[in-house]
C-alpha cells in the first residue's frame, strides 16, 4: 500500500479509536452508548471555540473534554437516575448536541454551518527517532501529532485496566452479570456512571481531535457517524480493547481509501464508506446464528435481547 | 418508556381522561421552553420575541401556515411510524433510512415507468411503500429469528440507505447535469399542490388519512389491542396467545412502509426527483413526534403540526435574528430527553400508581442492554 495512504489510514483512525475505548468500556459494563457522536460533536466545538478565544491548545483540550464529561453526565443522569431508555436518552442526547452546537456556532462564533480561524495553532507533528528512519514504516508511523500517539497507547492502558486491575473485574462483572454484582456488593450504579463518564472524556479527546488535530475547523454535524463506525468495531469485536481498535484501525482505513480511491479510480466513495455498516450487520448475523444453534430447546420467543 | 401514559382511561368519558394524556407532554414541552428561553438568553437575544417570531413565522398569514403544513407533512408519516412500532415495544428507530429507501424506490418508479396518472401515482406509492417495507423486514427478521437487537441493526441500516442512495443517485441512475439526483419523475406521478406559496401537497392528506386510519386500528381491532399488549407486557402477550413473533415482524413492516411513503411524499410532492441526502432527518425527528405523541397516532397528528411550526417558524428566525434555526432541534430533543425519562412523574401520580412504578424497578434492564 502506498505510505500515504497508509499514513493518513493511522491518522483517520485516529478519533475512531479515541471513541471505541470510550464506547468499549461502557459495552463491557453492559450499557450501549449510542451517544458517542454526541460527546464528541460537544468536544470539538468546545475545543475550537476555547482555542480560538485562548490561543491555547491545552486548555482547548482541556475543555473539550471537559463538555464531552458534561454530556456523558447528562445521559448518565438520565439513564441511571430518571431510568431513561439508554437508546431513546442516547438519540436525544446526540441530536442535542448536534443542534446545541450549531445554535452556539452562530450565537458564539457568528458563523453558519462553517468555522475556521487561521490564528489557532496547530499540534506540532512527531518524529519518533529510530523509527522515522526504517524505509515505509518510518513514514507510516512517524510524524504525527502528541493525540494520535495517545490514541493507541491507550488502547493497552484501557485492557489493562480491564483485565488487570480489580475495578476493571468490577466492570466486567456488572456487564455481565449484574444481578451477581449486585449480590457481592458491588455498586452497580457507580461502575456504570464511572464507565461513562470515562466514554466522555474518550469522546473528549476524539472530538478536540477532530476540529484541532489535523487542520483548525469545526462544521455542524463533524463527526459525520464516527461514533456509529466506533460501535459497529466495537460489536464486531465484542468489546475486547486490541480487537476494537484493530478493526477500528480496518475501519479507519476503509474510510482513507473511500477518500483516496475515487481520486485514482473514478469509483464510487459510497461503496467503501459503506463497510463498516454492512459488515456489522453481518457480524451480527453470523453471532446470531451462532447463538441460535446452542439456544434452549423450546425455542421460545426471547423477551429480553442483549 | 411512559407505558402507563398510554393505557387508557376506560370506556367511560370524563374530562379528567382527556387531559391526563396531555398533561405529561404538555410538562415536556413546558421545560423545553423554559431552557431554550435561557439558553437563547445567554446568547443575548430577547426569548419572548424569538418565541413570537417562532409563531408568527409559522402560524401568522396564509403562506406561513401552508408552509408549516408542508413542513409537518413528513413527519406525520415519520412519526407515525415511529409511534406504531414503539407502542407495540419494538424499537424501531431506523425510519430514517426506511423513509430514504422508500424515496429511492418512489423516484425510481416515477421516472421509470410510463403509466397514466390514476395507476402511477398509487404505483409510486406502492414502491415507496414496499421499499421501507424491505429495509424494516432486515432488523425485523433478525430480531425475531435470530434475537439480534433490532435497535442496533436500526442504527446501522440508516447510513447504509443513505451511502446505498447515494451510490445510485450519484453513479448507477444519476441524471445528466451537476446535480446528484435521479431524473425527474414523470409529470404523471407528481402528487397534486395545493397552493404556490409551499410545496404542501396530497401527502399530507395521505399522512392524515394514514393517522386516522391507525387510530382506528389501535382503539377498534384485535390486532392494535394485541400489538398494545405486546407492548406493554410481551411476556403476558406471549403466554396469553398472542403470534407475538409474527406480530413483530408484521409491525415492523407496517411501520417501515409509512416511512417508506414518507420518502415518497417527498419525492412525488416536493422534490419531483430524487435527490441524494434530501432529508435533514425527518426519521429522527419522526422519534421526537411519536413520543410527544405517547404513540398515540393522533397525537402524532398533534406532535407532528408542532415540530412541523416550529421548523417553519425557524427558517423565519434564521432570517430575521443572530440565531440559527437549530434551537427548534435542541427544543426538540430536550422533549425526547424528558418524556424518556421515567420515573420523574411519580409526583403527579396517585400513590398507587407510583408504587407499581415501584416494582417495574425490581426488574432493571428487561428492555436494555
Amino acid at each position: 500500500m502506498d505510505s500515504d495512504i497508509a499514513f493518513s489510514a493511522v491518522r483517520i483512525s485516529t478519533p475512531l479509536i479515541f471513541a471505541a475505548m470510550g464506547g468499549l468500556l461502557t459495552y463491557q459494563a453492559g450499557m450501549l452508548n449510542i451517544a458517542l457522536d454526541g460527546f464528541m460533536i460537544v468536544a470539538a466545538f468546545a475545543a475550537i471555540a476555547v482555542a480560538y478565544v485562548t490561543g491555547s491548545l491545552g486548555i482547548a483540550l482541556l475543555a473539550g473534554v471537559f463538555f464531552s464529561v458534561v454530556m456523558a453526565a447528562l445521559l448518565a443522569l438520565f439513564n441511571l437516575r430518571f431510568r431513561a431508555h439508554i437508546f431513546i436518552a442516547g438519540i436525544a442526547v446526540t441530536f442535542l448536541a448536534y443542534g446545541l452546537t450549531a445554535l452556539l456556532l452562530k450565537g458564539l462564533l457568528g458563523e453558519d454551518g462553517v468555522f475556521s480561524a487561521n490564528t489557532i495553532p496547530t499540534f506540532s507533528t512527531i518524529e519518533i527517532p529510530l523509527i522515522k528512519d526504517i524505509p515505509w514504516i518510518g513514514r507510516v508511523l512517524s510524524g504525527h501529532t502528541i493525540l494520535v500517539y495517545l490514541a493507541y497507547l491507550s488502547v493497552p492502558v484501557v485492557a489493562w485496566f480491564l483485565y488487570r486491575t480489580r475495578w476493571g473485574l468490577r466492570v466486567r462483572v456488572v456487564g455481565e452479570a449484574e444481578d451477581a454484582a449486585l449480590a457481592a456488593g458491588v455498586n452497580v450504579e457507580r461502575i456504570k456512571l464511572q464507565t461513562m463518564l470515562l466514554s466522555g472524556v474518550f469522546c473528549g479527546l476524539a472530538g478536540a481531535y477532530l476540529s484541532l488535530g489535523y487542520v483548525s475547523l469545526f462544521a455542524n454535524k463533524m463527526t459525520n457517524e464516527r461514533g456509529l463506525i466506533a460501535l459497529a468495531a466495537i460489536f464486531f469485536a465484542k468489546g475486547a480493547p486490541f480487537p476494537t481498535a484493530l478493526v477500528a484501525l480496518l475501519f479507519g482505513t476503509a474510510t482513507a481509501l473511500s477518500v483516496r480511491l475515487p481520486q485514482m479510480t473514478g469509483a464510487a466513495p459510497q461503496l467503501l464508506q459503506l463497510i463498516p455498516y454492512v459488515v456489522t450487520v453481518l457480524a451480527l448475523v453470523v453471532v446470531g446464528i451462532r447463538n441460535a444453534r446452542s439456544r434452549s430447546r423450546h425455542g421460545a420467543w426471547r423477551f429480553d435481547v442483549q | 418508556m411512559s407505558a402507563e401514559a398510554a393505557v387508557p382511561t376506560g370506556g367511560h368519558f370524563s374530562l379528567a381522561g382527556l387531559v391526563k394524556p396531555l398533561l405529561q407532554p404538555l410538562i415536556a414541552v413546558a421545560i423545553a421552553v423554559v431552557v431554550g428561553g435561557l439558553l437563547v438568553l445567554s446568547l443575548g437575544e430577547n426569548p419572548f420575541e424569538i418565541y413570537w417570531l417562532l409563531i408568527s413565522g409559522s402560524l401568522v398569514g396564509w403562506p406561513n401556515f401552508l408552509v408549516t403544513l408542508q413542513m409537518m407533512s413528513p413527519l406525520l408519516f415519520t412519526g407515525l411510524a415511529v409511534a406504531i412500532s414503539f407502542r407495540a415495544g419494538l424499537w424501531n428507530i431506523g425510519a430514517e433510512g426506511q423513509m430514504i429507501i422508500g424515496a429511492l424506490f418512489a423516484g425510481i418508479a416515477g421516472f421509470a415507468v410510463d403509466l397514466p396518472t390514476f395507476l402511477h401515482i398509487p404505483f409510486c406509492l406502492a414502491a415507496a411503500f414496499l421499499g421501507g417495507l424491505l429495509w424494516a423486514l432486515i432488523p425485523a427478521v433478525l430480531r425475531v429469528w435470530l434475537n439480534v437487537n433490532e435497535i442496533v441493526v436500526c442504527l446501522m441500516m440508516n447510513p447504509i440507505a443513505l451511502l446505498f442512495s447515494g451510490y445510485v443517485s450519484t453513479h448507477l441512475l444519476k441524471a445528466p447535469g451537476p446535480t446528484n439526483k435521479l431524473p425527474d419523475i414523470a409529470e404523471t406521478a407528481v402528487l397534486p399542490t395545493f397552493s404556490l406559496y409551499s410545496q404542501v401537497n396530497a401527502g399530507f392528506i395521505i399522512g392524515l388519512a394514514l393517522c386516522l386510519l391507525f387510530a382506528a386500528i389501535n382503539g377498534w381491532t384485535k390486532k392494535g389491542f394485541e400489538w398494545k399488549i405486546m407492548g406493554l407486557a410481551p411476556r403476558f402477550a406471549y403466554y396469553g396467545g398472542i403470534k407475538v413473533p409474527l406480530h413483530a415482524v408484521v409491525v415492523m413492516m407496517i411501520s417501515g412502509g409509512i416511512a417508506g411513503l414518507g420518502g415518497a411524499e417527498q419525492v412525488l410532492g416536493e422534490y419531483r426527483a430524487f435527490y441524494d441526502n434530501f432529508s435533514p432527518g425527518y426519521g429522527f425527528d419522526g422519534i421526537a413526534v411519536a413520543m410527544l405523541a405517547n404513540f398515540n397516532p393522533i397525537g402524532v397528528v398533534l406532535a407532528a403540526f408542532l415540530f412541523g411550526a416550529l421548523n417553519g417558524g425557524s427558517a423565519v428566525l434564521q432570517m430575521m435574528t443572530g440565531l440559527s434555526k437549530y434551537l427548534v432541534q435542541v427544543l426538540q430533543f430536550i422533549i425526547v430527553l424528558i418524556l424518556a425519562a421515567q420515573f420523574t412523574w411519580g409526583w403527579l401520580r396517585s400513590r398507587k400508581n407510583a408504587i407499581t412504578a415501584q416494582e417495574d424497578r425490581l426488574e432493571p434492564e428487561t428492555e436494555e442492554s
